[in-house]
């Protein structure tokens, strides 16, 4: 008798347990209008600003749980906006994003990993024009608090920054590097707010 | 007629003949001189064929606007110009023209597109300027095809003729809007100043034929 109620109480205790590990990180819906992943490149002296007005987002995130959280991030390459209709169009060309053979990126988290004061360390893999490269964007948790506008919901945000080698990334060759035109090191600025039910 | 009155008034008919031809040498020489006096900032970062290929569908852009120009104005069939090169020869010109504007703007088409790509086409409300060409460009299609195969569309002459003269002056219209906000070139304020005051000139040209019938009837 002893022994079934011993039995009885490891497997509740590891049903209990089991499904915590396991529990889904926390779902957020991203909210569009006020999230934005911009990029600026140096041009000869000075800096120009572009960013994507499509793409998309899964976020499964959870500070106490970040074995199960997770990020998915769809980008529509010809949504690529810098405020001249013909400079997009020359970005999105074989010079540089070929968007026609290629005409998303996408970055899905692997690891997520707790650097302190609120910086959290996504590792993932980032498709671009075909290719995979591993890619750990430092995300910096801005908190979750009751949305002040939307009744019910909470609102988590995130902000990060990165710089990424484009010509490594094969977005372009060295052309218009060497001619001293377009430079290659792109800052990147990811910052989105996602919604979810309080 | 004694013999130097008829030499002065053949000198008179030649005299202007050279004169209108001086003149669009002189129009068709300005125009393509444009892509390279005001080079485009799309060709400073065109390298090789690339280069040569935007250059090219440029002055093949400017050729196609000169001609259309010039097809309008002699489908006015003004007495003063007939009399000068024949009715005719003017006619057989226009229907040879028409298909030289095809093919200009078919070579235009291609050779600016060509190097962003053929799979990356110029297609939405940003491009909207481009978007105006592509109409243009299918409106000058239907406009060459339906005269040259009016017999083997069965369309009858006056329901041929009240489609093409609205698609002719249209056309007109939308290469103005065309070239006025998709090109560079024309951001600078000689070529931006040229091309309104032709375009106002050739509207005003055109309305006072039709207003005051100066012109003749419609070839048939
Ligand atoms: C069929 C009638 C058309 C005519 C008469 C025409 C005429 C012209 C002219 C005169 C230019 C200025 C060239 C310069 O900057 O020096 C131009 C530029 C241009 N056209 Fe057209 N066009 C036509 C159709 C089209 C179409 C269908 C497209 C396709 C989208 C197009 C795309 C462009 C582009 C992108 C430029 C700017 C090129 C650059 O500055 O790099 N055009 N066109």
């Amino acid at each position: 008798m002893k022994k079934l109620y011993f039995f009885g109480i490891s497997f509740l205790l590891f049903v209990v347990i089991g499904q915590n590990a396991y529990a889904a990180a926390r779902e957020w819906e991203l909210d569009q209008a006020h999230s934005n992943i911009y990029f600026s490149v140096g041009h000869i002296y000075s800096k120009i600003q572009g960013h994507f007005n499509e793409f998309s987002a899964k976020v499964s995130f959870d500070p106490a749980n970040l074995k199960e959280s997770h990020f998915f991030v769809k980008i529509k390459v010809d949504s690529i906006d810098t405020g001249i209709s013909k400079r997009d169009k020359h970005l999105l060309s074989a010079d540089f994003f070929e968007s026609g053979k290629h005409p998303l990126i996408t970055f899905e988290s692997k690891t997520i990993t707790d650097a302190g004061k609120g910086v959290y360390e996504v590792a993932g893999r980032l498709n671009i024009k075909g290719k995979e490269y591993d890619l750990t964007l430092p995300l910096t948790f801005a908190g979750v608090k009751d949305h002040p506008a939307v009744p019910g919901k909470q609102v988590a945000g995130f902000n990060g920054t990165i710089t990424v080698d484009r010509i490594v990334l094969n977005v372009g060759d060295e052309k218009f590097y060497k001619m001293g035109l377009v430079g290659k090191d792109v800052e990147v600025l990811v910052t989105f707010e996602a919604l979810a039910v309080k | 007629m004694n013999n130097s009155a008829k030499r002065s008034s053949l000198f008179t008919a030649n005299g202007y003949r050279s004169l209108i031809m001086l003149g669009i040498a002189l129009l068709l020489g300005g125009a393509l001189a444009v892509p390279f006096y005001y080079e485009t900032q799309t060709l400073w970062y065109k390298v090789g064929p690339d280069k040569i290929l935007l250059r090219a569908g440029q002055l093949a852009g400017m050729l196609t606007l000169v001609l259309l120009m010039l097809q309008i104005i002699v489908a006015q069939r003004v007495s003063f110009i007939e009399n000068l090169f024949g009715s005719a020869h003017l006619m057989r010109w226009h229907r040879i023209n028409g298909v030289l504007v095809a093919c200009t703007a078919l070579i235009h088409v291609v050779l600016v597109l060509a190097p962003e790509g053929m799979n990356n086409l110029p297609i939405g409300k940003k491009y909207l300027p481009e978007m105006i060409g592509e109409l243009l460009f299918l409106m000058i299609l239907i406009t060459v095809v339906s005269s040259h195969c009016r017999s083997l569309l069965r369309l009858d002459y006056a329901t041929w003729r009240m489609v093409h003269r609205p698609l002719g002056y249209f056309a007109l219209v939308l290469v103005f809007i065309h070239v006025f906000f998709v090109s560079e070139s024309f951001t600078h304020i000689l070529p931006r100043s040229l091309l309104i005051v032709i375009f106002a000139g050739l509207a005003l040209f055109t309305g006072v034929i039709q207003r005051t019938r100066l012109g003749r009837s419609h070839w048939k």
